[in-house]
């Protein structure tokens, strides 16, 4: 038969071509890496200083600490639909942190993704965006992590990925395709709006939750003047990073005063920021400057809308308000809502300024997918805490609903009031359930401590 | 080869091989309602095992031939301000202090009510029943003026309680308590609950315990003194009565846990200071209280 007597051969090309591309994945990481010639005065008070600002911007906090864990000592697990990958210890601790790394060591793994080792890292690193940050950010940022981040002994953890894809130099390929080298490009001349996208694009990895992936977990668009698929929306987490562009399900309600207030203290008058994005607010953004928080917020609101997507909505008028006050429930979902959600968001849907959100008008309730809205009534999660507020409230877990009533409630608040959006059935609260099984808690997932000394400490707990 | 050819077979093998990996792992079936479920017991008997009680939720009511009344009930006990302003001096509801719709053990639930009156009531020494009950606290504290006994309001409530009994036997009791327990031994400290209460309650009931309303002047979080809260007669003026509800239903939306992410999260000192803090503020006085505890036993915590 003819496939017998070439099965050897092919074998024999297969594996050839396995060792080959192995050994050039070996050689692919060496390419990526530079040596920048820059020494660090690690104890220069200044440059510590602006590094834990940029660390702060750059938000590795987040990733790298786990729930009551230690500062920067890695292993939160982040799920992929293969299993789990753990953050590493970032810690200067020698053995088991990156106490050995040169400066060079670690700018070519915080830009290019690339380790000590010359192994390349996940791309749940966004390398591909810290990529366009300058020598000497990432310089202060080394300054900061080698003396006033404190050394904590915690080895690493092995990821959960099965075989092949725990394979590290397939991902040089990956890096090779998906991350080439890019620099950073200013759109637009002014001052603010350049460093609006900086931040963005940059060290403020927004890309990494907002932005759809494609096929192999890449980015569609890094930047803006790549394409408007950057920062359109995308599903991460069971949360929906909705969109930050133009369109009505984006921004186009949001002004830039604002955006800034939401940066700043996880809150508006009618929205509060809540999932992922309360954790963001939590550990970056609330320490960011006036000037950058203004910078961003102009950024964004430079965004154009997503290719065909309308920027208003025909104006809806709101009928809700006055039957839910007159106690006509004309669906189940209005039942549902006046039993367990109007002693907070109230009968016109309008929460009340600061302390419970708005479901009427609140672009993160009507945006295109449901899938936050969906998390966050199962689950319940806790606003930012910020030294602005007296208090971060906290939103309920409605777990003990069924999965119906939780899909009938959820199309009601989307689609009450003034709202208009897309209709979920019982399957996706399905699927949800499923997911938050396996989901970690976080921070915001849990109760704070309200005795009388934890209020006197206020915002910063780490 | 092109750079897009690259990135295309890439993409389809992972994809391949994500599928592969995910597949297999169907749709479980949906998830049906869990509703808190209580013991019931004989009430001559607290220890026999007589079944359960679960916690109805508010679309079971459109099972009921009366469905329109109970909804009317639950609105007025919600709403009561807004729904009968000439009943109620106060700026407050009766879910004010009946948490979550009398639905939460601990939380002054109205699930026993309907079967636990007519009872003799230590307060007035005499034989009271539920319309003298709610009138009760319509009088101390809503601070206003009882309803007609016949009344279709007065008829709704209760069918709203009823309800929520659902139609356990007279002879039988959900195994709940209305208010939980807090240390009386303990000594309150003022200015600490001053403290307290400006960190954990004032950004809701107010600096000045006025508490706030809404754009049309609803109601959204209640007074807890002045004017406009309920009366120096009301069980919650007394320290530890109030510090026993503050622990277990106070602040509200602070936590994932409860219907209304409410209490449990104050420690029995911490409750008993800012009781005492807020109970003892200028409120309305009571008329009526020269007819309290007739046969001496005042508590100690009586404002009169
Ligand atoms: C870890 C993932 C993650 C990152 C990183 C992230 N976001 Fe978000 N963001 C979310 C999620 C999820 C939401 C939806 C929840 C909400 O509205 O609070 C959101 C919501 C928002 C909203 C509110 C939109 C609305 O209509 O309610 C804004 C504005 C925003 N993000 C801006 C940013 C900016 C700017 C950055 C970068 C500095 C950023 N986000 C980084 C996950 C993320
Ligand atoms: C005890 C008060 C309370 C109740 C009851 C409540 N919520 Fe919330 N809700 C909150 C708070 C507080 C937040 C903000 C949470 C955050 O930012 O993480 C929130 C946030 C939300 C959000 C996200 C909007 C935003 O901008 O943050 C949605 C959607 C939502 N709630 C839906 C519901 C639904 C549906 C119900 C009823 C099934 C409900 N809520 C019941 C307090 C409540
Ligand atoms: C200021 C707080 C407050 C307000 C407002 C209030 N109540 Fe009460 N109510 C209480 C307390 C405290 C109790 C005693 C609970 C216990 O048994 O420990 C009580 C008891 C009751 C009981 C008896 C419960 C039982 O099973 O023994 C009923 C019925 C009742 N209230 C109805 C009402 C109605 C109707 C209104 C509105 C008109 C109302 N309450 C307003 C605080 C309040
Ligand atoms: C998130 C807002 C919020 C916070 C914070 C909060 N409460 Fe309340 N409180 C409420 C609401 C809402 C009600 C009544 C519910 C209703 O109107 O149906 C209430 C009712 C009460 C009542 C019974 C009604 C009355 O007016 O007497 C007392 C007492 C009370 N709260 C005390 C406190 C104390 C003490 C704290 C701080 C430890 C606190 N609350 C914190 C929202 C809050």
């Amino acid at each position: 038969m003819r496939i017998k007597k070439w099965l050897p051969t092919i074998i024999i090309a297969g594996v050839a071509g396995l060792v080959l591309a192995f050994a050039l994945g070996q050689l692919l990481p060496t390419l990526r890496t530079t040596e920048s010639g820059i020494v660090v005065d690690i104890n220069d008070p200044k440059l510590i200083n602006r590094g834990k600002y940029i660390a702060r911007t750059a938000d590795c906090v987040a990733c790298h600490t786990t729930l009551n864990g230690e500062a920067y000592a890695g292993g939160l697990p982040m799920l992929t639909p293969l299993g789990a990958i753990y953050s590493t210890n970032i810690t200067p601790d020698k053995r088991t942190g990156i106490g050995d790394y040169t400066f060079d060591d670690f700018n070519n793994a915080i830009k290019h993704g690339v380790r000590k080792d010359n192994n390349a890292l996940y791309p749940a690193m966004p390398y591909p965006s810290y990529q366009i940050m300058p020598d000497k950010d990432v310089a202060a940022m080394y300054a900061y992590f080698m003396t006033e981040v404190k050394a904590v002994y915690q080895p690493n953890k092995d990821s959960e990925l099965p075989p092949i894809f725990n394979w590290r130099w397939p991902l040089a390929y990956w890096q090779a395709i998906f991350a080439p080298k890019r620099e950073f490009i200013a759109e637009a001349s002014t001052v603010a709006l350049t460093r609006g996208q900086y931040l963005v694009e940059g060290p403020g990895h927004c890309g990494s939750c907002h932005t759809e992936r494609g096929i192999g977990f890449q980015e569609l668009a890094l930047s803006n003047a790549e394409s408007n698929a950057f920062l359109g929306g995308a599903v991460i987490d069971g949360w929906r990073a909705k969109s930050l562009r133009g369109e009505y399900e984006g921004l186009s309600t949001w002004s830039t005063e604002e955006l800034i207030d939401f940066f700043k203290t996880g809150r508006t008058d009618t929205t509060s920021a809540f999932g992922a994005m309360a954790e963001v607010v939590e550990h970056s953004t609330q320490y960011m400057t006036e000037e950058d928080l203004y910078a961003m917020s102009v950024y964004l609101k430079a965004l154009s809308p997503t290719d065909g997507k309308p920027v208003y909505t025909p104006k809806k008028t709101d009928t809700t308000t006055q039957k839910l006050l007159d106690g006509v429930y004309d669906s189940r979902g209005a039942i549902l809502y006046a039993e367990y959600c109007q002693i907070c968001h109230r009968a016109d849907g309008q929460g009340v300024p600061r302390i419970f959100p708005a479901l009427a008008g609140n672009s993160a309730v009507f945006s295109k997918e449901a899938d936050s809205v969906l998390q966050i009534t199962l689950s319940g999660g806790r606003m930012p805490k910020t030294p602005h507020d007296r208090m971060a409230f906290t939103m309920p877990e409605f777990s003990h609903l069924s999965d119906a009533d939780i899909a009938e409630v959820v199309n009601y608040i989307r689609n009450s009031w003034t709202n208009q959006a897309s209709k979920i059935d019982v399957n996706d609260v399905v699927r949800m359930r499923h997911f938050l099984r396996k989901k970690p808690k976080t921070g915001t997932d849990i109760a704070p401590n309200l005795s009388i000394n934890a209020a006197s400490k206020g915002a910063s707990h780490e | 080869m092109n750079k897009s050819f690259i990135k295309h077979a890439t993409a389809a093998l992972a994809l391949t091989l994500i599928t592969l990996g995910t597949s297999g792992c169907s749709d479980p079936d949906p998830v049906e309602h869990n509703p808190a479920q209580y013991d019931l017991i004989l009430t001559e008997d607290a220890n026999a095992d007589i079944g359960h009680y679960k916690l109805p939720q508010d679309t079971s009511i459109l099972k009921e031939p009366n469905a329109e009344q109970i909804f009317y009930g639950k609105r007025l006990l919600n709403e009561t301000k807004r729904l009968l302003p000439d009943h109620v001096g106060a700026e407050m509801n009766c879910n004010s202090c009946h948490i979550s719709q009398g639905k939460v053990p601990l939380g002054d639930p109205y699930i026993n009510s309907y079967n636990t009156y007519p009872r003799v009531m230590p307060r007035s020494g005499t034989e009271v029943d539920l319309e003298a009950r709610i009138n009760g606290c319509f009088q101390r504290s809503m601070n206003g003026t009882p309803l007609d006994r016949e009344s279709p309001e007065m008829l709704a409530m209760i069918a709203y309680m009823k309800w929520l009994g659902q139609n356990t036997p007279k002879t039988q009791k959900v195994a709940i308590n209305n208010a939980g327990k807090v240390d009386t031994s303990l000594v309150a400290d003022t200015a600490r609950g001053e403290k307290i209460y400006y960190a954990q309650c004032a950004a809701c009931h107010g600096d000045n315990g006025e508490g706030l309303k809404d754009s049309r002047g609803d109601i959204v979080f209640p007074p807890l003194w002045g004017d406009k809260s309920f009366n120096i007669g009301a069980g919650m003026a007394r320290t530890y009565k109030a510090a026993a509800f503050i622990k277990y239903n106070m602040p509200m939306g602070i936590q994932t846990k409860g219907l209304w992410g409410h209490g449990n999260v104050l420690s029995d000192q911490d409750a008993v200071d800012v009781a005492e803090f807020f109970a003892h503020k200028p409120r309305p006085d009571f008329l009526g209280k020269v007819h309290d505890w007739p046969s001496g036993k005042k508590p100690k915590d009586a404002r009169y």
